[in-house]
């Protein structure tokens, strides 16, 4: 991911006006709850690490797999 | 030809000369001075006063400030914001004083100081007037608020690349970077220093060239913060003048102002966003950020609930359904006292299709009744 703030809090507010829409899909909604939660991810982490940190950042968030 | 005098008398005969038409007596002159050269460790300072037709010197004398009279200087630049330096035009006391060797002076005893500052003022609104008059374009003064198209340019939600041009090894840029290190909630920001001295002669050209800099560059960064401290030594001049106050109107990245004046607002403070210290455009721009966050915790906040509310809702329908289909079950129909009938494996609705003596089976709870029709009639229940 690669957005401005400004394109990550639009693409955000459109997906949460969205999920508010009560004629949403409950088989959409869980999709659009995913890429929500990346955004808001996204934001919060950018604030705190300079660009390229923030995707090595987003990474070391999910748990990898230790290899025996 | 007489007989020649020693160097000595005649600079006697001159001191008394001095000493008869002036001793004991002050005047108050008005000036431009040049030459000052302060010694701020000695309380003195030495100056020349001069007049000017045009570019042309027409008057000229030596001055002084002794350690008496130097609070005057102190308080001027305090007063003011600016110091005390060449090119000021002053009224000021002062004393003709006749020395053997170093020749003749005025001693200054004190400076008119509203005279000065209500000189400096005028200076000040002639720079303002003639922004607005000359750069209708990007400069416009609508009921005493200077509107210019630096100020409008809208902040980016975030501010995270700062350019600073500010004074090295300052008071400004150390408050200013410890209150962005410092800040509570833990952000990042990456602060780029455009270092150059901010007070004094000059101190305005060599501004503009760190902001060309940035200009050039302009990409890389969300908002420049000019910032100075307080300190010993107060010049806001530099912040006063045109060509600078100019350039900051029509910058194209939007610039905010740290230059610490309690009294005075410089003109460049006029044509861009003015937060007064250095920790104050800190602050100002961590809580920029902060306030994004909100909005964003917000969302985040909607959409739990959002979600929370459509699971429930899609929980509730299926029990609903649930109870629905058994409450029409058979099993629970059968379970009720009601019976199914069949004739040759069909469900019987309409009595009609049952024909006497034909074969029927009685589907109870559990257990099928298998009989023979005899007898059909209407019955009187009230179902």
């Amino acid at each position: 991911m690669n957005l401005t703030y400004n394109e990550a809090y639009q693409k955000l507010s459109k997906l949460v006006d969205q999920i508010e829409d009560d004629k949403i899909q409950l088989d959409t909604l869980a999709d659009k709850v995913k890429q929500a939660k990346e955004l808001i991810d996204y934001c919060e982490t950018k604030l705190r690490f300079i660009d390229n940190d923030v995707t090595a950042a987003l990474s070391e968030k999910k748990p990898k797999k230790k290899i025996k | 030809m007489p007989k020649p005098i020693k160097l000595s008398e005649l600079i006697n005969e001159i001191d008394d000369v001095i000493q008869d038409r002036f001793a004991g007596e002050t005047f108050w002159i008005t000036a431009e001075v040049t030459d000052v050269k302060k010694q701020p460790d000695k309380r003195w300072c030495f100056l020349k006063f001069i007049e000017k037709e045009g570019n042309l010197i027409t008057a000229e004398i030596k001055g002084v400030f002794w350690s008496n009279a130097y609070d005057s200087v102190v308080r001027f630049e305090k007063l003011s914001g600016q110091l005390f330096a060449s090119g000021l035009e002053i009224t000021c006391q002062v004393r003709v004083r006749f020395h053997k060797r170093f020749g003749i002076d005025l001693e200054v005893l004190e400076i008119d100081h509203s005279y000065a500052l209500g000189k400096l003022e005028t200076e000040r609104q002639q720079t303002l007037d003639r922004l607005v008059n000359e750069n209708p374009a990007f400069i416009r003064l609508v009921d005493g608020y200077y509107f210019t198209s630096n100020k409008s340019l809208e902040l980016p939600i975030v501010l995270q690349r700062i350019a600073i041009v500010t004074a090295p090894d300052s008071d400004g840029q150390r408050d200013f970077k410890q209150e962005i290190a410092n800040n509570p909630y833990g952000y990042t920001f990456s602060v780029s220093e455009f270092l150059t001295q901010i007070q004094g002669d000059n101190s305005s050209t060599l501004i503009i060239q760190k902001l060309k800099q940035i200009e050039v560059e302009k990409e890389k960064f969300d908002v420049v913060a000019i910032v100075r401290g307080g300190g010993s030594q107060t010049d806001f001049k530099p912040f006063d003048d045109y060509d600078l106050s100019k350039y900051v109107a029509s910058f194209p990245l939007p610039i905010v102002t740290g230059i610490g004046h309690d009294r005075n607002t410089s003109i460049v403070d006029l044509m861009a966003r003015q937060y007064k210290t250095p920790t104050k455009v800190a602050s100002t721009i961590v809580e920029h950020n902060f306030n994004f966050e909100t909005e964003i915790t917000e969302l985040k906040d909607r959409l739990l609930e959002t979600t929370e509310r459509m699971l429930d809702k899609a929980k509730d329908n299926l029990l609903q359904l649930k109870r629905t289909v058994k409450a029409y079950s058979p099993s629970t129909i059968l379970n009720k006292g009601y019976a199914i009938i069949t004739s040759n494996n069909q469900i019987i609705i309409d009595p009609k299709d049952i024909k006497l003596k034909s074969e029927i089976k009685t589907i109870l709870k559990n257990e099928v009744i298998h009989s023979t029709v005899t007898k059909k009639s209407k019955h009187e229940l009230d179902l």
